[in-house]
This record gives structure tokens, sequence and C-alpha cells, in this order.
């Protein structure tokens, strides 16, 4: 009997070391043709030297012939899954690069993409797993577009110390801006600092004496709201005279919260959360109160703000991309572009206005960017490509916004906004773009 | 109670007989020592992870198995083990290890605590309790998000230099072996750690202690009667079962390196009593092949379906559970040992002959 049962039970172990073997060995061929390359980037400037920052780097890990394997994580599930139209808009690009004969890099090829997807839910505690199981076993060359402050987060230690790159975080989170301690990460987004700067510098302009109400999401997201909302006013006349987190996991709704502000006598209300909440707040505006709305930028789509039941009429966002679903932006070349490629590339036409997935694209794009600009196709050439863009731009990124940035010095790709009203499902421009060109970490509060 | 006899018995076997005892378990030992060469580094550390919740089920299966005394609050008990790991390490600068000590000693005193109903309260309303702390934990650790984190997650780090400048940095588990990458240094400390708690409850439940917790579990009233301080027991077997729990969550925490609410929600406490009862309550290693069946479901199996097939993983292995309880109501041991009883009376031998069966 009881040996018996221990053979059994041995046989199923070695059953599931065999099944688990499937899965990819130690020192196998999963990081593709990884070799050990020198620093790649030669030009004594270079930001990152991999030969000083890195043991063990694989710079061209993911590169194989001409197809360079990128990897991204998003929420496809979940209360998050709006984002997933993020993602739409990435692997359209791609496709539709694909299709056109490849990304054109330094080395003269053109280069085939091949995204693969993980959904982690938007869930920190998912997100190492699957990075992890990008790196490591599809052996991508990069990640990006990755969705999500926390989540992006959860890994970044485990991806500088391994020389990954993470291009187009999609999030502007101020930590992102530490690219001293975090050379692998760049933002594809503008810092959140860099956005509520820019609320406080029009309210000055526009109501110098505003009684601020702010709902923000209790998370890294919109706690860098605060701070720099907080730091903005200081020395100004603006004051915050109520304010209310919100925890977008818990499972409620923001209504609560939205009474309780509109009896704060606030005349601004400043919305800081993302995903559906953002929507569902102006919705749950009473009547009775009719202030100044300010909206986050993650929340100025047209898919997102079609949820706001109507509620979307007069309210106020810093814009520093183009808006597909705008008639004054629907002439310009990138828009047209991003439209009819798009839709080639399988992007249906509620994607295409929606105003997500053209963020996304914008990130494929920032990719393309890097790996055409860098000296060699190796990662850290392409993150020194992205740490020194001269007057470059991407995506959808509004003509007048310059995009420059330089290592740790200036991390931001993208630093400037117009400020916005909603009028009958248009934009209409309150204040012209300002490009606020290296001072992105200077706003950030603490 | 039969183990003495067994080993009786086994003495008397001859060589052939011993081999064919001994051999299985040695060709464990290399499968898992062969195991962390085998794989990347992400595996190796999901091995860790399923180590960790191989612990817990360890120590709920002394408690449900047992004892008789159902908990759904298991995963608080493991998240219990796992913060204070990391709030000790992050905040009072305590060593790795001794946070794992002291986690498991927090732990045994909230395991009394929640266990203080059990005196009163029985079966479904015991299970309603725990589920209870279960469903309050991961709020909790919103609410008092000052000290864990919160939502943001509870970074474990230490002040370490990093680019000419002492940050605070992940905590990692240094290999001191040259040759041992640092996840394979940790996976033979997990699984020396693990193969401890598992000989130790072995032992206990081969002792006076284990025969007074099954007769507890199988008659309160003729244990009482045979000078069993049962309500002593009952509490004693929780709180030494939430110490188990939370030291499988203080690796886990080690495991990690940073902590989210998400990890340690009701379905954590539910995926620990699968990883009891798919694996075989009242078995010792029942809890282990359990918790490796988990793991293999969703961090291999379900990695490789597509996309969209992933949110149904509960789905899925709700309906594989249903089959696995219809086809082998005891989990795989009692599955194992009934196919062996089925065999051994085709033989025509005596069936069941060892019915305490420890595997």
């Amino acid at each position: 009997m009881k040996k018996a049962s221990v053979q059994v039970s041995a046989a199923l172990l070695l059953g599931f070391a065999l099944i688990g073997g499937a899965c990819g060995g130690r020192d196998d061929s999963s990081s593709g043709d990884s070799t050990t390359t020198t620093a790649g980037d030669s030009t004594e400037t270079a930001f990152i030297d991999p030969a000083a920052d890195c043991t063990d780097y694989k710079g061209t890990q993911g590169v194989t012939g001409d197809t360079i394997k990128i990897g991204t994580v998003r929420p496809e599930s979940g209360s998050y899954a709006i984002y997933d139209n993020v993602t739409k808009g990435l692997e359209a690009y791609f496709k539709s690069a694909n299709a056109a004969g490849g990304l054109p890099a330094a080395d003269g090829k053109k280069y085939q993409v091949e995204l693969i997807k993980k959904n982690d839910e938007y869930d920190p505690a998912k997100t190492p797993a699957l990075v992890k199981q990008l790196v490591e076993q599809d052996g991508v060359f990069a990640l990006v577009g990755n969705i999500g402050t926390e989540t992006n987060k959860s890994v970044r230690d485990y991806l500088n110390e391994n020389c990954v790159p993470n291009i187009a975080l999609a999030t502007g989170s101020t930590q992102w801006g530490d690219a001293n301690a975090y050379p692998w990460y760049i933002s594809g987004l503008p810092s959140y600092a860099t956005e509520a700067n820019a609320w406080v510098s029009y309210l000055e302009e526009v109501n110098p004496t505003a009684k601020i109400a702010l709902l923000y999401q209790d998370d890294d997201f919109g706690q860098s709201y605060k701070a720099a909302i907080e730091k903005a006013i200081e020395g100004t006349k603006i004051t915050l005279v109520a304010e209310e987190g919100f925890n977008p996991l818990a499972g409620s709704t923001t209504e609560a919260s939205v009474t309780k502000l509109s009896q704060s006598g606030a005349d601004t209300f400043i919305v800081g959360v993302g995903g559906t909440a953002c929507p569902l707040t102006l919705s749950f505006v009473p009547a009775t109160w009719t202030p100044m709305t300010m909206i986050s930028v993650t929340c100025g789509s047209k898919t997102a703000l079609s949820l706001a039941g109507g509620k979307d009429q007069g309210v106020y966002m810093a814009q520093p991309t183009l808006d597909p679903a705008d008639p004054a932006d629907q002439s310009n070349p990138k828009v047209v572009e991003f439209a009819t490629q798009g839709a080639a590339a399988g992007l249906d036409e509620s994607a295409i206005q929606g105003g997500i997935a053209s963020v996304g694209w914008g990130f494929g794009s920032m990719f393309a960017v890097g790996l055409k600009n860098a000296t060699t196709v190796d990662r850290a050439a392409v993150m020194n490509a992205l740490y020194s863009l001269k007057d470059s731009t991407f995506g959808l990124i509004r003509d007048e916004v310059t995009v420059n940035t330089d290592g740790a010095k200036d991390p931001w790709a993208i630093e400037g906004f117009r400020i916005v009203q909603r009028e009958n499902g248009a934009w209409v421009e309150k204040a012209p773009v300002t490009n606020e060109e290296g001072k992105s970490n200077s706003f950030a509060g603490k | 109670m039969s183990g003495a006899v067994s080993a009786e018995q086994s003495a008397q076997r001859g060589p052939r007989e011993w081999a064919l005892k001994v051999g299985p378990w040695i060709l464990l030992f290399v499968i898992l020592a062969v195991l962390p060469f085998q794989f990347p580094s992400f595996r190796v550390e999901q091995f860790c992870f399923w180590m960790t919740l191989a612990i817990a089920a360890c120590g709920l299966n002394l408690l449900t198995g047992y004892n008789g005394q159902i908990s759904v609050g298991h995963g608080a008990l493991f998240g219990i083990g796992a913060y204070t790991t990391g709030i000790l390490i992050t905040e009072f600068g305590v060593p790795l290890f001794g946070a794992t000590v002291a986690a498991a000693v927090v732990c045994f005193f909230v395991g009394i605590l929640v266990g203080l109903p059990a005196l009163r309260i029985k079966g479904l309303y015991l299970a309603l309790v725990t589920l209870a702390v279960a469903t309050l934990f991961p709020l909790l650790l919103e609410q008092f998000s000052a000290i864990t984190g919160g939502s943001g997650g509870l970074q474990i780090t230490s002040p370490q230099m990093y680019r000419g400048e002492m940050r605070e940095r992940p905590i990692r588990l240094e290999s001191p072996i040259a040759g041992l990458a640092n996840d394979q240094w940790k996976y033979f400390l997990f699984l020396a750690i693990t193969v401890v708690i598992f000989v130790l409850s072995r032992n206990l439940i081969k002792s006076r202690v284990g025969r007074s917790l099954v007769a507890v579990r199988d008659n309160e009233i003729a244990a009482e009667s045979s000078g069993i301080p049962v309500s002593k027991v009952k509490i004693l077997t929780f709180g030494l079962s939430a110490a188990i729990a939370g030291i499988g969550g203080s690796l886990f925490a080690l495991d990690q390196g940073q902590l989210y609410p998400s990890s340690f929600t009701i379905v954590l406490s539910i995926y620990i009593l699968v990883a009891v009862v798919v694996g075989g309550a009242s078995s010792i290693i029942g809890p282990a092949i359990g918790a490796v069946f988990y793991g293999l479901f969703s961090d291999v199996i379900i990695q490789q379906m597509p996309d969209r097939i992933q949110p149904a993983r509960a789905v899925i292995l709700g309906v594989l559970l249903i089959l696995l309880m219809l086809l082998a109501p005891g989990g795989v041991v009692g599955g194992v040992r009934s196919l062996q009883a089925n065999f051994a009376s085709r033989k025509g031998g005596s069936p069941g002959s060892d019915p305490d069966l420890i595997m």
C-alpha cells in the first residue's frame, strides 16, 4: 500500500516535471539569438552604457533575422478593460508597419514586428510573472505600451536590472522622471504633474481665486495629481477647499464623494480619476452644482466621455494630442494617416474615433522613432535614441507640442498642453499650447 | 496508530520491498533537485510560490483534515504573515528570516483569536466566521494604507548601494554559492523549509498530540471522556495552523519582494482550501500535491490558453473540481488509495490494511 502510493505520487511529480519541461529550459533557445554585445551607442555622451550598468547584457535579444519581438501587458478583462483599446491601437500600428514592409532601422533593414500580448487585468500582483515570462520565455526585445502605473512599477526594478527597455509606458506617473535610477523606462504620456500644472496655470489666468474640489484616485496616479496641484497653488490665491480619495479596486462608485464635494462651496472641480469611473463621476454631478470642471487627459477620449450621460458638455481638459473625433483635427495629416492606415490594419470606425486606440498608435510610433534613430539595432541604442530626441514627433502629438529629451536632464518626451473646453462633442481651444521643456520633474509634488 | 505497526512490518520486508519503498522518494528528490536548472528564473520563482502555497495548505490540513475545523480564512493568515514580514523588514530593518519567525508568532496569536469562536460554533458556522476574516483582510489593508501601502502595494525594501548611492531597493536573497543563481538558491532554501515543515507536521500527527487532534475530530465527547482537553487542543491547533500559514505567507513576501491586497482576497483562501481538498485532506503530502496541481493549473496550463479564455479560469477550475470530487472524493491521495484498495482486493489481499496512511 504505502510503497505503491509513493510510487504513484512520484510518477505524478515526474509527470508535472515533464509538463513543465515543455515550457522551456534555463539555457535553451528561449531567449532567441541573444548575444552579449558591447555598448550599443558608441558616442561618448550616450545616456546608457550597458557595459557599465548591465551584467549579462543581452542587447539583441528578440531580434531574429528581420523580425523584432515586442511584448506588451494590458488589462484585457476587468474594470480597466477599456484600456485594451490602447493595445488595439498599438497592434494596428505594428500591423500597418509590417504591411508596409516593416520598421526601418539604422542598419538599412526593415523589421517586421511580432507583438506578444499578456493580460494582467490591471493587477500589479499579476504583472511580474507575465513580464518575466515575456522576457525570459518569449524572449522579447522590449516592452512597449505597458498599461498602468502600479503595474509598471511592480516590474521596474526587474526590467532595469536586466536592462530590458520598457518603452512608451501608458502612464504619466511622476516616478518615470527618475531616469537616473531607471534609465530603461520612458513614458509615452506627459507627466501627470505637468498636466496638473497646466490646469492650475490656466486657473490663475481665468479665476485667480479659484476654490478647488479635488476627486483623486487613491493610488500613485491620482496622488500625482494631488501633489502637483498642491505644489502649483503654493504662492497663489487658489485654494484646495475639499478633496476626496477614490479607491478604484474597492468596487464602489464615486457618487458619495461627488455629493460631498458638491457641498464644499468649491467653484472648480478637478476629476483626477481614470477608467470608466471618470465619466461616471461627471454623470453624478448634481444639477445644483455648476463648477468649472477639469478632467484628466486619460478621460478625454470620445469613448470615455460618451459614458458621461451628456454631462461632458463644458468640461475642460489639458490636451497634448490631436483628437481623431474632433472635426477641427480631422484634416491634420497625422490624423488622416492614422484613420486610413488604422482602418486598413483592422481598426473599426469607433476605435479610430474613440481616442484611446490613437494613444496606442502613438506608442507604436514612439518605438519606431527609437528604432529608426538608434545607431544599431540594440536595446541600449534604442533607449539612448529615445533619450536624445531633437525636435521629434510621433503618433498624434499636436504639431505645436515640441518633443525633445536629454537623458535624466529631460526625461519626458511630451511636455506641452493646450487648454480646451468640450462643446457639442468637439474641443474648443481656450489657451494655446505651452511647452514646458525639461521642467516636468520640477512640477512633481511630494 | 498503525505507524509503529507498519514500521515493524517494513522491517520484516526484504531488501526489494525496501528499495521499492525508498526508490520513489529518491526519484522525487532527484527531480526536485534538477528542476530549478531546467527552467527560466521566472518559472523557478513560481515553483517557490507553489511551495509557499503548499506550506499554507499543510497548515490548513492540520486544522481541517486532522482536527475537523473548517477555515476559509487561511488566505488572510497567509497575508498577515506576508505583511508582517514586509513591514518588519522595510520599516524596522529586521533580518529576512527573523521576520519569518516573527510572522509565525504573530500568526499564531491571530490564529488563536480567530479560533476562539470555534469553541462555541462548529462546521459551517465556523466556516462563516473565517470567511468574514478572509473578506475583511484586503479591506483592512486598504484602510490602513499608511502602513500597508494600500492598493499601491507594499514594496519590501532595504537600503542598498545602487548606481553609486544608497537607495531603498527591493530585498533579494543573494545566493552565497557561485554557480547557483539567486532564484535557484531561493528555490532550495524554500524547499528545505517546506520539507522541514512537512516532516514536522508528519511527526506531530504520528505523536500523541496528533492522535488527540484526530480524536477531537472524530468524536469530541469520546475524546473529552478519554481525558483530552478538547478546548485546548482546538485552540492550539488553530494557532499552530495559522502559524504555519503565516510562515508560508512570510516566504511568499520574501519571494515576491512586493505585496498587493489583490493577492490576499477570499480567492486565495479558497485556493488554499482547494489545494487541501484536491490533494486529499488528512494525508500529509496531499496539500503539497494539491498546491502543485493548483500552481500547474493557474501558472502553466491557463497561461498557455488563449487570452480570451483566461478570465474564465475560475469557471474552468470549478468544473475540474466538480469532476475530481465526483471521481475521487478523497482527492488525489484518496483516489490513489481507493485504486490500491481495488487492486489489492482483486489480488485477494485485504483492502485498506493501512487506513491511517500518511503517504
